[in-house]
């Protein structure tokens, strides 16, 4: 037999072992099986009932929030002063021994708009490799939703080149505006499935990297960033 | 090495026991995470309602999980993933070894992934002369020790500090710290080596959507994203039970999971990924091959009771509240899956006659329900299995088992006994009588030496308990007496 007629007999028997399987189960399912309707209910009311600036705005929701997760919110009011944000984190990371700061940038427009206005900072595109990624000190990067209740950022793969950027630099900066933030984790994912056609990647980042596999020591940034800065821009 | 120890569950237990370090560490683990997992609980108005909107969920999977899973099936083909089909731990191996070789990989890496350690992919890949490299840092931890998980959420929980420090020291040769951000640090500056050269990554699967195809994948490292990003090939194991109907269902099960397992809100990554990517020039790996494995799952289907197992989402809540795994660990369970679950899936997935110790490992105290995010009757699953045990028949192949006809003979006489009024009236009589004899500053002691000659098969419950004596009079003649009067003249007043 060859490899896909094997593949074919696996799936066969395995389906057909459910079936019967489920089968012997009916009689004691009589009383047992629900009817259907409702469980996937529309997202209730379910905010956290300890999260941090309920009521307040969705901003100052998300930053409490992110800062809980150790990560660092910061709010501007337009571009200009997130690239002033920009390069104050950058030069707070010291002078590298290789002189200026190598930095990842995603092809996010409001990371491209800014990346002419940072200073001391040498610029490395996805495009130019993985290998070049290893090396770079800081990573740039937009995000497509922001997620208050948990301090989350939502980014997509089909908008943004975004997964080796936002992953091995030790410091990651997201540039967001504020109209993309939303209350709840539900919201974000209808937002997903609202475009239309999938994604191949989405990938939610709460916090910078960590573990506690050590005896239970908290340790930040063990294989992704170390530092994650979120600028939101106010008003846009 | 030799996996599979549950045969001698006692002499591990006992061993754990006497081990203050590994208890140490087992209390503050165990102690750390159940607070943290309550709290994390009770930040959320509805916890008891998700809880049921969750079990209503697998439920329905469970019922109709072929309907599912060729759902699942469809649309993760339709958007560029390769399905494989698994009958057991062994099938599922070949296939990742087959893969791999076509890729002509010599370093595999790997996130940690309770699936692969059922199946013990490492060693298949090995054999075949492939290095494969667990990423998880407690995972790393474990394979550089040679030893196995002993927490599903916190692999390397029975290890100190500075047995790691010791251990990295001898193994990667790096000068002696008891700083855990450096022994951080360490592994992060070696792994990212392996990620940079691994031809393949192998990862588990949390969530697959069948509504869409997506497999979703949690952790807090980043490891995972490196496996599901850096390699060429992506291959995910992934258990057949592991289906979801709805990518909404999504807000539910992220809502649970991370908040029984760590008690945290979210876990700092999740990992979406729907295909393969849909340009060339993206990143990401060129093939995602997803593997559904079986390995005795589909049996479970068979009984609503045993099919609760199916609805595991592999939290690690009811091993931080099991009292049992509290003392012990994980590792004198034996299996790959410890604490309160491990001692209801192990039986069922492997070898039946090797694990039957597991199901009387727990009091039946009830912890494990109370926590369980999916609502698993655990208690009930133990007691059920006991039943097959015990009758040596039911769905499972017990023929090998030692069956005790001592306990069947005991429990019939019992039950007689009990249901009888005259017979419950001259045993209670009976034991009167004879506890004159044995009676000891009031408490029936030294029980085991009693049973030593009576009833040899009682020595293992008796060991370690005294007995309360019968009061020399019965709650009937108590009736008889005084007590119904006053009763009355209650009634009256």
């Amino acid at each position: 037999m060859n490899q896909s007629e094997i593949n074919e007999e696996a799936r066969q028997e395995i389906l057909n072992s459910i079936r019967s399987h489920l089968a012997t189960s009916v009689p004691y399912d009589q009383i047992y099986t629900k009817t259907d309707s409702g469980i996937h209910a529309a997202p209730f009311d379910d905010g956290d009932s300890e999260v941090a600036g309920c009521g307040e705005s969705l901003v100052n929701t998300f930053s409490e929030n992110l800062e809980v997760v150790d990560g660092h919110c910061l709010i501007v009011s337009d571009d200009e002063s997130a690239a002033d944000a920009v390069n104050e984190i950058i030069s707070s990371l010291g002078e590298t021994a290789l002189g200026p700061h190598r930095t990842a940038l995603s092809d996010a427009p409001i990371v491209q708009r800014i990346s002419g206005k940072l200073r001391k900072v040498e610029y490395v595109s996805p495009a130019d490799g993985v290998s070049d990624l290893f090396t770079c000190d800081v990573g740039i990067t937009s995000a497509q939703t922001a997620i208050a209740e948990t301090g989350t950022l939502v980014l997509d793969a089909s908008r943004e080149r975004h997964r080796l950027a936002s992953l091995l630099p030790p410091v990651h900066i997201a540039i967001i505006n504020e109209s993309q933030i939303c209350l709840t984790l539900a919201e974000a994912l209808a937002g997903i499935q609202a475009r239309g056609e999938i994604s191949p990647t989405v990938t939610f980042i709460t916090g910078p990297s960590r573990t506690a596999d050590i005896e239970l020591t908290l340790a930040i940034g063990v294989h992704g960033p170390q530092k994650l800065y979120v600028i939101v821009i106010k008003g846009m | 090495m030799n996996h599979l120890t549950s045969e001698t569950f006692h002499e591990n237990a006992r061993a754990a026991l006497a081990d203050v370090q590994l208890r140490g560490a087992l209390r503050n683990a165990t102690s750390l995470f159940g607070e943290r997992r309550l709290s994390a609980a009770r930040s959320l108005k509805n916890w008891e309602e998700l809880r049921s909107q969750a079990r209503s969920i697998k439920d329905k999977v469970l019922l109709n999980l072929n309907v599912y899973i060729e759902e699942f099936v469809r649309q993760a083909e339709t958007r560029g993933a390769r399905i494989h089909w698994a009958r057991d731990g062994r099938e599922a191996n070949e296939i990742v070894c087959r893969l791999a070789k076509e890729r002509n990989a010599r370093v595999v890496v790997k996130s940690k992934s309770m699936t692969t350690e059922e199946i013990h992919l490492n060693d298949s890949l090995q054999d075949e002369g492939i290095q494969v490299i667990e990423t998880d840092l407690g995972e790393y931890i474990i394979q550089l020790a040679g030893e196995v998980p002993s927490h599903i959420i916190v692999p390397a929980i029975h290890k100190t500090k500075k047995q790691i420090a010791e251990l990295f020291t001898s193994e990667l040769g790096i000068e002696p710290t008891d700083d855990v951000a450096k022994l951080t640090s360490t592994a992060r500056t070696i792994l990212r080596d392996k990620f940079a050269v691994a031809d393949v990554g192998v990862s588990g699967v949390n969530f697959g959507i069948a509504e869409t195809g997506t497999i979703c994948i949690l952790e807090n490292e980043g490891n995972i994203r490196l496996t599901t990003s850096l390699p060429a090939m992506h291959i995910a194991v992934m258990g057949i039970e592991k289906v979801l109907p709805r990518f909404g269902d999504l807000d539910v099960f992220l809502k649970l999971l991370p908040r029984s397992g760590t008690g945290q809100r979210l876990t700092t990554y999740q990992s979406l990924i729907t295909g393969t990517k849909r340009r060339p020039s993206d990143e990401g790996p060129e093939e995602l091959h997803i593997i559904l494995l079986d390995n005795g799952r589909s049996r479970m289907l068979a009984h609503p009771v045993t099919r609760q197992s199916l609805a595991c989402i592999r939290c690690g809540a009811c091993l931080n509240a099991c009292p049992v795994y509290q003392q012990i660990g994980g590792h004198a369970y034996g299996s790959v899956y410890p604490g309160p679950i491990g001692a209801v899936i192990t039986p069922q997935l492997v070898v039946f006659e090797k694990t039957s110790q597991l199901p009387y490992a727990s009091s039946l105290c009830g912890a494990c329900r109370e926590v369980c995010p999916v609502k698993i009757d655990i208690p009930q699953l133990l007691l059920h299995l006991r039943t097959e045990i015990s009758q040596g028949g039911g769905r499972l192949d017990v023929s090998k088992l030692k069956r005790s006809r001592f306990e069947s003979t005991a429990f019939t006489l019992w039950a007689t006994i009990m249901s009888s009024p005259s017979l419950y009236n001259a045993s209670t009589k009976l034991g009167r009588l004879v506890q004159r004899f044995i009676v000891n500053k009031g408490q029936i002691r030294q029980l085991s030496k009693i049973s030593a000659w009576l009833f040899p098969a009682l020595k293992a419950w008796t060991n370690g308990r005294d007995l309360r004596p019968l009061d020399p009079t019965s709650f009937r003649s108590h009736w008889r007496g005084e007590l119904s009067r006053n009763v009355d003249e209650s009634k009256r007043n």
